[in-house]
């Protein structure tokens, strides 16, 4: 249906001098779902803004199928929004919600009635037509607002943190009902979130983004496993990072994996500065009494019970290791002293 | 004790409110009311029926009526932009803009009158229509836009960015959605502006010059030295057309009550 | 609709705050051009002082209108303020807005009719003095004391109080009502009596709104017209009485007097609205 290409995107905001976005680029295939994530005020919002036309970039350019929407009013782009909150018009029944698109673009009233009723049926809701928008609990709205958005067969769907105000039930079941519906209808879908979850499970591909920069491109499972950069480990939940100095305790050199043939010269001088930087996902490092290869004493300076894991907070050397360990996992005071182990296997190297 | 000081005082505190009405309806509705009587001996319609007979009465009504009228629409079309701009923006000078719009209110209305009397009476607006709507639009407009604005401060403008990308026109959503959903602050705007002029003495005095009698003026004139009957009956028909706006939108009133201020 | 930032704010303040300011702004000029000489109605146009001299000079009546002004303003304001936070408290403690509502109830009689009620309740044939012979406690008329157009201005007083009252009940009341739900009880809770709470929580709340609402009230009654014309009487007149039957006074020299008082009106106002506005910043 349709492929969309932003293209070397500029924004800074008037009364402000630092850019929300900077040489913006993503091309997103035809009927993919790809997850923009990052922290508030990495520029995902103003991105929707540029994309729906409420914003215009300061350079660069926006193609839906290879050809320009920057000067196609908004109203006319094709590009819809789905908020966190359903912004359902308060006024207007469920029925005229979902139509609304439609009414506004003249179709006759017979063949709204018959889309609605088609949308209502996708979402799971059929024969709540007369509802007032004020009669639904929080799912069901965002349910309506998506069929609304969908009703007008747009060219693509900006989804802006819909679920983030929903419980848990209710959010892993509507996670599920969009991205079936989205893959149904083959609707190229930009989804915008800040929770890393949620993201994965509901992306093709998935760009993370700070400070109006991409700083990662790829699937989910890919950058869950080996982020290349330090950034975009962070983003996925890695605190552990080594260096070469770390590396190094007392004369004995962990063992990393094998990433380049100058590593073994660098790791055998003790006091070397060894370049590389190593990362570990925290639920991959094993806190135990006793020491092991590839171990390094430490104290424990927290311990927490999480049910279905233990977290750990261990002070090693100068640094914080922060390790989860999956039930049943041994409870240590705080003060002990520990070895925190880090599988070779599961050390990688970032930039 | 309690029991009995509460309700007592709600009772007294109702009376106060209500006597008014009462009074003017003693007085309207009787004849041959002489003194020591405490309460009116004979009813009767004579004063209604001879008022709304009266081509003054009913001229000043009506004109009135109109003035006000066409103030307060002229009041809402001023004060739409601004008051969105005032409710939804942040800028630089926004204090500023609150200050000066807000001039009106505490600029007594003697010294606009006065001084509007001699510019009127240069451009010849003074005795004229236009130049008393022109007058009572500056006691109105504030609170048009304080109501409005305060409105537009909990207007969510996702609503309109939504029903954009879902196709509709900028003048679609403007009447379809932002006004649709403004409609309760709206009405009140619209009343209060209406009350306003309605309400507004001495401006019409001062620009109307005579030459445009509303029913404040005859009742004002009548007050200082007229038959209690007619008095009674003129404020009747004056205070008309407020009671029926405070007791419709009083649960309106009870959130914008405090930006309707006591000038009107 | 977009935030184009072509479309500076300003733009869309510019109907109203042309209408505002260009009508002020005239209004103003013309009036101290006026007071300073320039009498347009008859061609004079000669800068003199004279009427600022004839206004403030000690024997002028203008020092005994002022007084009365001051007098009429200041008991209005005090009464009410008082009143309004003892009903106020003594509302805020109940539940409901029925009440609230009764006292909107107070919009729908404006000032002017408000005065006329007054006139026909307390003049001496009027409801009351009606009540009072038949009661046996007067036999004429003129027995019953003078409480509208009265010499110390008591009926302009209690007109005032009647309005002021609720307008500011309801302003103190939505200050009460949006924040002191937990102060008191936490005050309760810490062992503070019942008049404890009032004079340590609830009045230092209500304190910034309630003298910011007195003083707008002072500076409405300081100014306005048709209350004293109504129910004042010959001598002394209060301050806007005089500068419109100034103004209004056939001998045309008599205009710059009135605008003169009526400028000085205005200056008095708008200090007390500058205080006012102070007040509720810091409140």
């Amino acid at each position: 249906m349709t492929t969309v290409n932003l293209m070397s995107l500029n924004k800074t905001y008037p009364n402000s001098t630092a850019p929300v976005l900077k040489d913006f680029s993503l091309s997103i295939n035809d009927g993919e779902m790809i997850a923009l994530l990052g922290p508030s005020g990495s520029g995902k919002s103003t991105l929707l803004k540029l994309i729906t036309g409420i914003e215009r970039p300061d350079s660069g350019d926006i193609q839906f199928d290879g050809s320009s929407i920057l000067n196609i009013d908004p109203n006319k782009r094709g590009a819809v929004l789905m908020f966190q909150k359903s912004y359902l018009f308060p006024f207007l029944n469920v029925e005229d919600n979902i139509g609304f698109g439609l009414k506004v673009q003249g179709v006759s009233s017979q063949t709204i009635r018959a889309e609605v009723k088609r949308m209502l049926n996708l979402i799971g809701l059929p024969g709540i037509e007369k509802r007032k928008s004020g009669q639904l609990s929080g799912g069901e709205g965002q349910r309506v607002a998506l069929a609304r958005a969908l009703v007008t067969n747009p060219k693509l769907l900006l989804l802006d943190e819909p679920l983030s105000s929903l419980d848990t039930e209710v959010r892993m079941n509507l996670q599920e009902a969009i991205r079936n519906i989205q893959r149904e209808l083959g609707v190229t879908t930009i989804f915008v979130s800040h929770d890393l979850g949620e993201a994965m499970a509901m992306s093709d591909r998935m760009a993370l983004l700070l400070n109006g920069e991409i700083v990662a491109l790829d699937k989910p499972e890919n950058l869950f496993h080996r982020p290349r950069s330090v950034a975009a480990a962070k983003f996925m939940g890695v605190s552990t990072f080594l260096n070469g100095n770390q590396l190094t305790v007392k004369n004995e050199a962990l063992s990393v994996p094998k990433v380049s043939s100058d590593q073994a010269r660098l790791l055998s001088e003790p006091s070397g500065r060894y370049t590389k930087l190593f990362a570990i996902r925290p639920e991959h490092i094993r806190v135990q009494k006793d020491g092991c290869e590839n171990s390094m004493q430490g104290v424990v300076s927290d311990c927490v019970f999480r049910g279905e894991y233990v977290e750990y907070q261990i002070a090693v050397n100068e640094m914080t290791v922060r390790a989860r360990m999956p039930m049943p996992a041994p409870m240590f005071p705080h003060g002990e002293r520990v070895f925190v182990k880090f599988p070779r296997e599961h050390l990688f190297e970032v930039i | 004790m309690k029991r009995i000081i509460t309700p007592l005082f709600r009772f007294t505190l109702y009376l106060v409110l209500i006597a008014p009405l009462l009074l003017f309806a003693a007085y309207a509705f009787s004849t041959r009311w002489f003194f020591p009587q405490p309460f009116p001996a004979e009813w009767t319609t004579t004063t209604f029926q001879r008022a709304i007979h009266d081509s003054r009465t009913l001229s000043s009504m009506a004109q009135g009526l109109w003035i006000a009228l066409l103030v307060s629409v002229l009041s809402l079309i001023l004060a739409l932009p601004a008051a969105r701009v005032l409710g939804l923006r942040k800028f630089r000078g926004r204090q500023l803009a609150w200050l000066l719009l807000f001039l009106p209110t505490i600029i007594p209305p003697l010294a606009i009158g006065m001084g509007l009397n001699i510019l009127f009476l240069q451009i010849g607006l003074a005795g004229t229509i236009a130049g008393v709507i022109l007058a009572h639009i500056i006691p109105t407009l504030p609170y048009t836009i304080f109501t409005l604005s305060s409105a537009f401060a909990r207007f969510d403008e996702n609503y309109e960015f939504q029903a954009l990308a879902l196709g509709a026109s900028p003048w679609h959503i403007f009447f379809k959605v932002t006004l649709r959903m403004m409609t309760p602050s709206l009405v009140v705007a619209t009343l209060f502006a209406f009350l306003i002029s309605w309400s507004q003495y001495l401006l019409t005095l001062l620009i109307g010059g005579g030459q445009i009698i509303t029913l404040p003026i005859l009742l004002f004139s009548a007050a200082s030295g007229g038959n209690p009957s007619i008095i009674a009956m003129l404020s009747l028909l004056f205070v008309a057309p407020p009671v029926l706006v405070v007791a419709f939108t009083a649960r309106q009133l009870n959130q914008h009550g405090e930006e309707i201020r006591e000038q009107y | 609709m977009r935030s184009h930032p072509i479309f500076s704010p300003w733009l869309s303040l510019a109907p109203a705050l042309t209408i505002v300011l260009v009508l002020l702004g005239a209004s103003l000029l013309y009036a101290v051009a006026e007071s300073v000489g320039y009498i347009s109605v008859i061609g004079q146009s000669k800068f003199s002082l004279d009427a600022y001299r004839n206004t403030l000079d000690l024997n002028s009546e203008f020092w005994a209108s002022l007084e009365f002004s001051l007098w009429i303003s200041i008991v209005s304001t005090l009464i009410s303020s008082a009143i309004a936070l003892l009903l106020a408290v003594w509302l805020s403690e109940r539940r409901g807005n029925t009440d609230t509502l009764a006292l909107n109830w107070n919009l729908a009689f404006p000032h002017l009719v408000w005065s006329v009620a007054l006139l026909l309740f307390l003049s001496q044939s009027g409801l009351f003095s009606r009540w009072a012979a038949s009661l046996g406690l007067i036999s004429t008329p003129a027995e019953f004391p003078v409480l509208v157009r009265d010499r110390f201005g008591i009926g302009i007083i209690l007109s005032y109080i009647g309005k002021e009252i609720p307008f500011l009940t309801i302003t103190i009341l939505s200050v009460l009502r949006s924040q002191s739900v937990g102060y008191d009880v936490v005050a309760e809770n810490l062992g503070a009596s019942r008049w404890q709470r009032l004079r340590y929580v609830t009045i230092p709340q209500v304190m910034p709104a309630l003298l910011a609402g007195s003083l707008l009230i002072f500076g409405f009654i300081f100014s306005s017209y048709e209350v004293p014309a109504l129910l004042g009487v010959g001598y002394p007149r209060a301050l806007p009485v005089l500068a419109l039957r100034f103004f209004l006074d056939p001998d045309l020299r008599a205009r710059s007097e009135g605008m003169v008082i009526s400028l000085i009106i205005t200056l008095i106002v708008m200090i007390v609205a500058v205080v006012s506005l102070k007040m509720k910043d810091e409140g």
